[in-house]
């Protein structure tokens, strides 16, 4: 469905955004993690047609994104849900899902007036669809966003950051609304967020200062964390050694319960190892990261 | 598509043509003789609606909260600026039609402008002229108070320097169909100011392209 090769893209200030992606993703759900300015929501926007590569070839079903008439191609295929959701807050959901529908080339009404309804019952907001959109909730925006985004049938579905500001209910909701929709399509989540990776995809990447630095699965990156992940019980809460990094902390009777990834004194009597989970088998990978970036490496 | 073009467009893009139609046509009104009232109305058609477009058209295109929604759709670069300045246009329009109705209603003579087509285009083509350098400037850049800000100072120039602009550049002078609507010129002045604003829409067009810089 979509291959990357080479992917350069820097800004017109210099920013580099990305270094040398290549990916190849192919249908059902797949993950993208990163840090904040990882470079994730550019490579989002360049899958879209939005921003336009400076080096390196993105195809989509086939199509060149590097050309006016393959970014057009791919646009009738995609939905997307940008980080960043501005709408029109005096249209009803059902009139801005209709326009965009229109913008998106739905130029039957009444497949059109099918297809709206349709979409809105899928993100569970039928009972809304005649509110004016500025008297939602920040959960409710976001999946009148998903509707619009719906609302082609699109064969890539891109969201970028969906759950970011999103009560846990309202969180859970929507990635399940997500999985669902990956059965028949290709749908990219871009995320810091590494729960809701592990709970949705089973294909993912890990991008940080524009490069990939891991592909595979949950699994695979849980895995990177092995031998690196500790439960250290202290009588009060010190520093981390260098190299480590606490990743959660439970308060006990006998002092604080730490969990911490990277290197720790095997000699320290209170350390234990752990079962690693995803999300320290990220904390890994950039800790990896961020010490290649200390040692001055590029 | 009308509709929601129409829905979607801000409620104070209209608020501000509208209460200034509203002041011209108060003080036309109130003003009875038939000259201040001529020079009322022609202050109206040839200098304001041009500048309101211009400062309106600089807010079309950029001035959206879903700009990136509708930079993800399959429209073309320019079917995204002509459908927003073609909105600021229809506004002017309704404008320049209804305030011309008022004013004749009132017993302004505008025949000193020329014929009934000569008065549209010395609206028309200074306020085609204008919208264009407010959307491009904007495009240029990325920013809609720049392209408003040149809008009116290009407005501003023209109007303080009048004789020099017509000794000198009588070609690219905007405002000749109300000031000078006898000069020998007049249409050829108004056939290069609609090609210039031309050439500067396709410039506008070419940015848009570049779709990044917007967000």
């Amino acid at each position: 469905m979509i291959e990357i090769e080479g992917l350069e893209k820097t800004y017109a200030k210099g920013t580099k955004a990305l270094r040398g992606v290549d990916l190849k993703i192919g249908p059902g759900m797949f993950g993208l993690l990163g840090p904040n300015g990882a470079g994730k929501t550019t490579l989002m926007r360049i899958l879209a047609g939005i921003v336009n590569p400076t080096r390196g070839t993105v195809r989509v079903a086939g199509y060149d994104l590097r050309t006016e008439a393959g970014k057009r191609a791919v646009k009738s295929i995609l939905g997307y849900l940008p980080q960043e959701l501005g709408m029109y807050p005096e249209l009803t959901a059902a009139q801005l899902v209709d326009y965009m529908a229109i913008l998106k080339g739905l130029d039957d009404a009444a497949e059109r007036k099918r297809r709206v309804a349709e979409v809105l019952e899928m993100v569970a907001l039928s009972g809304a669809a005649g509110r004016r959109i500025k008297t939602f909730s920040g959960g409710m925006k976001r999946r009148v966003g998903i509707a619009q985004a719906l609302v082609n049938d699109p064969k890539l579905l891109i969201v970028d950051e969906p759950t970011a500001g999103l009560d846990p209910e309202e969180r859970i909701r929507f990635r399940n609304l997500l999985v669902r929709l990956a059965g028949e399509r290709t749908v990219i989540l871009s995320t810091h967020i590494v729960e809701d990776i592990g709970q949705t995809c089973r294909d993912l990447a890990v991008l940080g200062r524009g490069s990939v630095l891991f592909r595979g699965s949950p699994v695979g990156l849980t895995q990177v964390a092995e031998g690196h992940v500790w439960t250290v019980t202290r009588p009060r809460l010190d520093e981390p050694a260098p190299g480590a990094t606490i990743v959660s902390m439970l308060h006990l009777a006998e002092g604080v319960q730490l969990r911490v990834v990277g290197a720790w004194p095997e000699a320290d009597p209170s350390a234990q190892r752990a079962r690693p989970s995803l999300e320290d088998g990220y904390v890994r990978l950039m800790q990896g990261d961020s010490s290649q970036r200390s040692s001055g490496s590029p | 598509m009308i509709r929601y073009a129409w829905l979607t467009y801000r409620r104070e893009l209209l608020w501000f043509p509208g209460a200034l139609l509203g002041f011209f046509v108060v003080m036309a009104w109130i003003m009875r003789h038939p000259d201040v009232r001529f020079a009322i109305a022609r202050g109206y058609l040839g200098f304001f609606v041009p500048l309101v477009a211009g400062i309106l058209a600089a807010y079309s295109v950029l001035d959206d909260p879903a700009l990136e929604l509708r930079f993800s759709t399959p429209l073309r670069p320019s079917q995204i600026l002509v459908g927003r300045l073609l909105l600021v246009l229809a506004v002017q329009t309704a404008g320049a039609f209804v305030f011309q109705l008022l004013a004749l209603g009132m017993g302004v003579d505008f025949s000193p402008l020329g014929s009934i087509l000569a008065v549209q285009r010395a609206w028309i083509v200074p306020t085609l002229a204008l919208a264009a350098i407010g959307v491009t400037g904007s495009l240029a850049a990325a920013q809609c108070a720049t392209g408003a800000f040149l809008a009116g100072a290009v407005w501003l120039v023209q109007l303080l320097m009048k004789g020099w602009l017509l000794a000198n550049g009588r070609h690219l002078y905007l405002f000749m169909g109300v000031l000078e609507p006898h000069h020998p010129d007049l249409l050829a002045s108004q056939g290069a100011v609609l090609a210039a604003s031309l050439v500067l829409l396709t410039f506008g067009w070419a940015l848009l392209h570049r779709r990044e810089r917007y967000l």
